[in-house]
């Protein structure tokens, strides 16, 4: 900025540019507790993982053994106990990844059309649908799991509705074959609330003379959602596929709650993995393991993210 | 009239949906240890506050409550004054280097949380602050960075440049401007700030988990799983204790929840 001032300015410049070098030092004051944390919490932080993701320490031991890429190749493919661990936890993380933005899809955009339809009590019933979301934690997940108890109160409601049949003896989390999607759903009924609030405040910025020009046209309801709705709404669906698909690679704090990845690892994903090699080690040296793990999160992340971005653009 | 019917039942039965497992933990947490899985009732027969009571006085619940409140309050705070600060110089001032610095700020969000989970306890360690408060809130403010940054960015540059010019003909200085103009025009951003800060940090249980080893310490999220540690978990307990953790929060939500609303519509459109 001060280089463009040239040389012989007259007499006012100086003054001018005193100003201008004194903001720029004010504006490093001001950024410089921000910059220290971030320097220290962050950068360091990220560092110290990157490095640790190439080396095996156990946590203890004073020194790290070097090894090169070992860590990501074992747990790619070469390691015959940890590869097919992380193939196992890959596949629920996939599987997570594609259902709780399904679900939130599916599920919040006919709630946030039909909100965008009433007026009466439509305050009220944002504010109910969005409690999942605010109180999301590890409250409402034992909420959940008391719930989902062999004895609680789902399998009591099904009995008294008679839908016996849906009755889970062992309760929804000790079964095995429902373990699994008995999570993704309480994720999606976190997250839904999101997916609503975003279709619901797209709705509201939508033109309404398409939705009357669609309507002169002869289309019905579903014909209009289909056709001239969901197209609009591309950008916000996927801002919503971006945001769960974020939040199921990264986040473990559910399943490390009400599972622990059990029974029998049916729920363990790639982040329960890394945290149980990070920090439930018993003096093994899967510390680096941990780190290479977070890394291929990491990588997976942006990848993922660059790809949505990309089919946004190329579809508006 | 028929589709409007349809309507209502259909978000009516969202609605059962997403008050469901609040339901159950209200009605838990009233229940006696006998009575919390052998009476299925929605309402309970007897219900008691003794679960309640205990939780709270037996279970050093206050302190819980007290170390969540130093927390998150602490989180909070560091989040406004740091990064109200920094928002100022990235949406104001001109500086060389500005948008790098700016850019790399945004750039943490797609750290995911587990990759620096154990560089963060190993960092504490070394600054001897493992197991205290702060080694927690120190972690907690900069996560915040990309976000808050992000919406007191804008926040700020949507101020009137004529201002910040009418402030510096009256001979204020920079900092004079910010706290005397930005700040307080500027409220529901900071307002927004504060929420979204501070109910993430009252239910934060991972880094606390491996991070605070005296309970004299523990936070609620901590008290909560540490009842659950025992060989037969009683969920009226649980329920209670979930119940603390949980109402502060919606009580928050109901009554400020436009700043929820606008905070995040703001940071996806951004």
């Amino acid at each position: 900025m001060a280089g463009v001032v040239p040389v012989d300015s007259p007499p006012r410049r100086p003054a001018r540019r005193r100003y201008r070098l004194r903001e720029s030092l004010t504006g490093y004051a001001f950024i410089l507790p921000a910059t220290v944390l971030f320097a220290v919490m962050g950068v360091y932080t990220v560092g110290y993982g990157l490095l640790l993701s190439f080396a095996r320490w156990n946590g203890f031991t004073p020194n790290w053994i070097w090894v090169g890429f070992d860590n990501y190749l074992d747990l790619l493919y070469r390691d015959d106990a940890l590869a097919p661990l992380v193939h196992d936890a890959a596949l629920n993380t996939l599987l997570v990844m594609i259902g709780v933005p399904v679900l939130a899809i599916v599920v919040g955009l006919p709630i946030a059309l039909a909100l965008n339809r009433i007026r009466v009590l439509r305050s009220t019933l944002r504010t109910v649908y969005f409690l999942p979301f605010v109180t999301t934690g590890i409250a409402v997940f034992y909420a959940w799991t008391y719930v989902l108890q062999p004895q609680g109160s789902l399998n009591a409601v099904l009995g008294a509705v008679g839908l016996g049949s849906l009755q889970q003896p062992q309760g929804f989390l000790g079964n095995p074959s429902t373990a699994l999607p008995t999570l993704i759903a309480v994720m999606a009924w976190s997250s839904i609330p999101i997916a609503i609030l975003l279709y619901l405040a797209a709705l509201q910025s939508l033109d309404p003379a398409i939705l009357d020009a669609a309507k002169v046209d002869g289309a019905g309801g579903l014909r209009t959602v289909t056709s001239v709705v969901w197209p609009l709404l591309a950008p916000t669906t996927a801002a919503v596929v971006l945001l769960n698909v974020r939040d199921a690679l990264q986040g473990f704090q559910i399943f490390l709650i009400m599972t622990n990845g059990g029974p029998g690892g049916t729920t363990n994903v790639l982040g329960l993995q890394a945290y149980k090699w990070a920090f439930f080690s018993d003096l093994r040296p899967t510390l680096g393991l941990a780190s290479a793990m977070g890394w291929l999160l990491f990588v997976l992340a942006v990848v993922l993210a660059a790809v949505n971005l990309r089919m946004l653009r190329s579809r508006t | 009239m028929k589709a409007r019917v349809g309507t209502y039942v259909l978000l009516g039965l969202y609605a059962v949906v997403s008050l469901y497992p609040f339901a159950w933990m209200l009605s838990g947490a009233f229940k006696t240890n006998r009575d919390v899985f052998a009476d299925a009732s929605l309402v309970p027969d007897s219900p008691t506050l003794d679960t309640f009571g205990r939780t709270w006085t037996e279970l050093d619940f206050p302190s819980y409550f007290l170390n969540s409140l130093v927390v998150t309050g602490a989180t909070v705070l560091g989040v406004l004054v740091v990064y109200s600060l920094a928002a100022y110089a990235f949406g104001v001032l001109h500086f060389p280097g500005r948008k790098v610095i700016y850019g790399g700020f945004i750039s943490l969000l797609f750290v995911p949380g587990i990759t620096v989970l154990l560089p963060v306890v190993i960092l504490q360690q070394e600054l001897g602050i493992l197991g205290t408060h702060l080694g927690i809130v120190l972690p907690f403010v900069n996560g915040t960075a990309p976000l808050s940054i992000l919406l007191l960015t804008n926040a700020f540059r949507s101020v009137p440049a004529e201002l910040r010019e009418s402030a510096r003909c009256d001979g204020a200085g920079e900092l004079r401007t910010f706290l005397s103009i930005y700040l307080p025009v500027s409220k529901p951003a900071l307002i927004t700030i504060a929420l979204l800060t501070a109910v993430p940090t009252w239910n934060e249980y991972v880094l606390s988990r491996v991070s605070l080893n005296d309970p004299s310490t523990y936070t609620l999220p901590l008290g909560l799983q540490s009842l659950t540690a025992m060989t037969s978990p009683e969920y009226n307990v649980i329920m209670a204790a979930s119940l603390i953790i949980v109402l502060p929060v919606i009580v928050l939500f109901v009554f400020l929840q436009r700043y929820f609303v606008n905070g995040l519509v703001g940071a996806v459109k951004g």
